[in-house]
């Protein structure tokens, strides 16, 4: 029987979709124009202007210290979430609790901004640093612990009574044991929390206060002028980071599938 | 118990987690005073900033905001922290009638006397009572020199049915309608629904020489030949004239929009005095002038405009001739009778 071509064709749309976009981006960076429109030539000028830019370079700090706190945070908030989730799935009170994870997943953001916004408003609180990484801590542990219970819902207690009966501590058996078998689903959950903190912009407008604004905000602003390539210098290298990182993390989580085994 | 081990360790890191995170962003109380400042993107000379700072031994502290409605809803919802904000007339005009800001105290800010008399004289707070202008555009009509022959500064060009088809206006009910409306002699802010029908009725005629109405896509389009002439806003313009040589850029005779963004001070703004210390620094004839040549934009500061470069003051995106200028006015709020432009807008789309 012949294999239907359709898989194939629906594949090569969905790839182009997603990459043919960030394959224009990557090239307009080295075009000369400023108007993406025709190619002016190759150069580098972007990017001498971007490190030029300290602005641009202060907001980045403040966004990646954000991202990696915020995942920190979530992914620690989250996994413990999901484990009371899944050990009393039973209960009222966690069926209560798997609400409120879910919630902010469907509430809109700007919802989600204004009312952050208000909450700290009505408390007294500074808007700076501190309520950004509340404010992204608040929606990135919902997708932590729905990612993490997925991963649980697989998971076999009964190595961990093994590991007990074995003569291992509770502790012993939680961090030997339990987390490294989590692992890929805490890299999972964590690369989501990160990326979803780092680009987020309608929440992080409204709780970002004096000397917080993110990159982000920086490149809306930007529309002022008009938004030069410079952002497309910026994505690039922030593309480059990203695809470094991803096939790091997977030659090294290859090497360590061999002895952790799944 | 493996889960409650699990638990106490997790919470014992939040809670050192969230004590690092308050030492490291609450505290750190420093003598010298900060002065929060929150504007556009690119919106003042870095260097002009860092002369205030050490002038004032204060620090400056910018955060950018993407547009007006997206600052006024933050601010509403009760934000606070920033000193001086800079929104576009017609917001301040909002603001105001928010009690969102502070009047200005014009004896901490001598150097108002600098602000050019002409602009006030269009402007929507005339008096400076709670905002002084800070930078000028406009919009007015770009066009190719080599392909367009015979080009007259009027609106009317959009009436030279030789460009049908290469010529492009904005889809913006009231800049577009507002060009109709100073081509007949009226106010951009007129709610005469005579005088808007008239002005409907031009549109709909030079609708039928356009390729579209349009923001964007114009600026490539004009940059690369495929528009011969475009109605557009100045600041966009430049940044296509620096690719393009044979761009021109001219107000039209009759007249039309001019846009200011203002300097005001929060109503919650705890610098009071580094605010209008700020303002003061920056309407300094010498820090204006330097200020337009860094933005492209204009300051409208008298005493500043002989400073200016030959550059800028040739540049009609940039520096309106006085009495071009004088015909020119802002766009303000029309509250409820924007219901009036919306309906004729409507007409002119729909219409064939």
């Amino acid at each position: 029987m012949k294999r239907s071509r359709f898989p194939f064709i629906v594949t090569g749309f969905v790839l182009v979709f997603f990459y043919l976009p960030i394959l224009f981006l990557v090239v307009d960076s080295f075009n000369a124009s400023r108007f993406g429109g025709a190619w002016r030539g190759f150069s580098f000028k972007w990017y001498e202007r971007l490190f030029h830019e300290p602005a641009i370079w202060e907001a980045a700090k403040n966004t990646l210290f954000i991202a990696v706190v915020v995942t920190f945070l979530s992914l620690v908030l989250g996994t413990v979430s999901a484990l009371a989730l899944h050990r009393f799935a039973k209960s009222r009170l966690q069926r209560f609790h798997y609400t409120l994870i879910y919630t902010p997943l469907v509430v809109p953001e700007i919802l989600m901004g204004i009312s952050l916004l208000m909450a700290f408003v009505a408390a007294g609180v500074r808007l700076g640093m501190a309520t950004i990484i509340l404010a992204h801590v608040t929606f990135c542990v919902s997708y932590v612990a729905l990612v993490v219970l997925g991963r649980l819902q697989d998971f076999d207690f009964t190595i961990i009574e093994a590991a007990r009966d074995l003569g291992a501590t509770g502790w012993q058996a939680a961090r030997r044991v339990l987390l490294p078998m989590l692992a890929p689903g805490l890299a999972a959950a964590g690369l989501i929390a990160f990326t979803l903190s780092v680009d987020d912009f309608v929440i992080t407008f409204f709780v970002a206060g004096p000397g917080s604004t993110t990159l982000p905000i920086r490149v809306y602003s930007m529309i002022k002028h008009g938004a030069t390539p410079m952002i497309n210098a910026l994505s690039t290298l922030l593309l480059a980071l990203t695809f470094t990182t991803v096939i790091v993390s997977q030659r090294l989580s290859k090497s360590g599938a061999m002895e952790g085994g799944q | 118990m493996k889960l409650r081990m699990l638990l106490r360790f997790a919470l014992g890191a939040a809670v050192i987690a969230a004590g690092f995170l308050t030492a490291g962003c609450g505290g750190g109380a420093k003598e010298q005073p900060a002065l929060h400042v929150y504007t556009w993107s690119d919106y003042v000379k870095p260097e002009l900033v860092a002369r205030f700072e050490s002038e004032n031994n204060c620090k400056v502290v910018i955060d950018t905001f993407d547009s007006n409605e997206a600052m006024y809803a933050k601010l509403k919802a009760g934000a606070t922290g920033y000193d001086v904000i800079t929104p576009t007339s017609y917001m301040v005009s909002l603001m105001r009638s928010q009690d969102m800001l502070q009047p200005l105290d014009k004896t901490m800010i001598p150097s108002v006397t600098h602000v050019d008399a002409d602009y006030l004289a269009v402007a929507l707070d005339k008096g400076m009572e709670y905002s002084v202008p800070y930078m000028l555009t406009n919009t007015g009509i770009a066009y190719l020199k080599s392909k367009v022959d015979g080009f007259e500064p009027t609106w009317a060009m959009f009436e030279r049915t030789d460009l049908k088809g290469r010529m492009v206006m904005l889809n913006d009910m009231r800049e577009t309608i507002g060009a109709a409306l100073k081509y007949l002699g009226y106010s951009l802010n007129s709610t005469n629904p005579e005088e808007l029908a008239a002005a409907g009725a031009v549109v709909k005629k030079w609708k039928a020489n356009l390729a579209k109405f349009e923001n964007e896509q114009y600026k490539t389009g004009i940059a690369s030949g495929e528009f011969l002439l475009v109605h557009g806003y100045s600041g966009d313009i430049l940044q296509v004239q620096a690719e393009n040589a044979d761009i021109a850029f001219v107000m039209p005779r009759e007249g039309g929009v001019l846009s200011c963004d203002d300097l005001v001070i929060a109503k919650s703004a705890k610098e009071v005095k580094l605010a209008h210390a700020y303002i003061n620094f920056l309407h300094d004839p010498k820090v204006a002038a330097e200020n337009t040549e860094f933005i492209q934009y204009l300051c409208p500061n008298k005493d500043a405009y002989p400073l200016l470069s030959e550059a800028i003051r040739l540049n009609p995106g940039i520096f309106l001739a006085p009495e071009i200028q004088a015909k020119c006015e802002v766009l303000a709020d029309l509250g409820e009778k924007n219901a009036l432009y919306v309906k004729i807008w409507d007409e002119i789309k729909a219409g064939k």
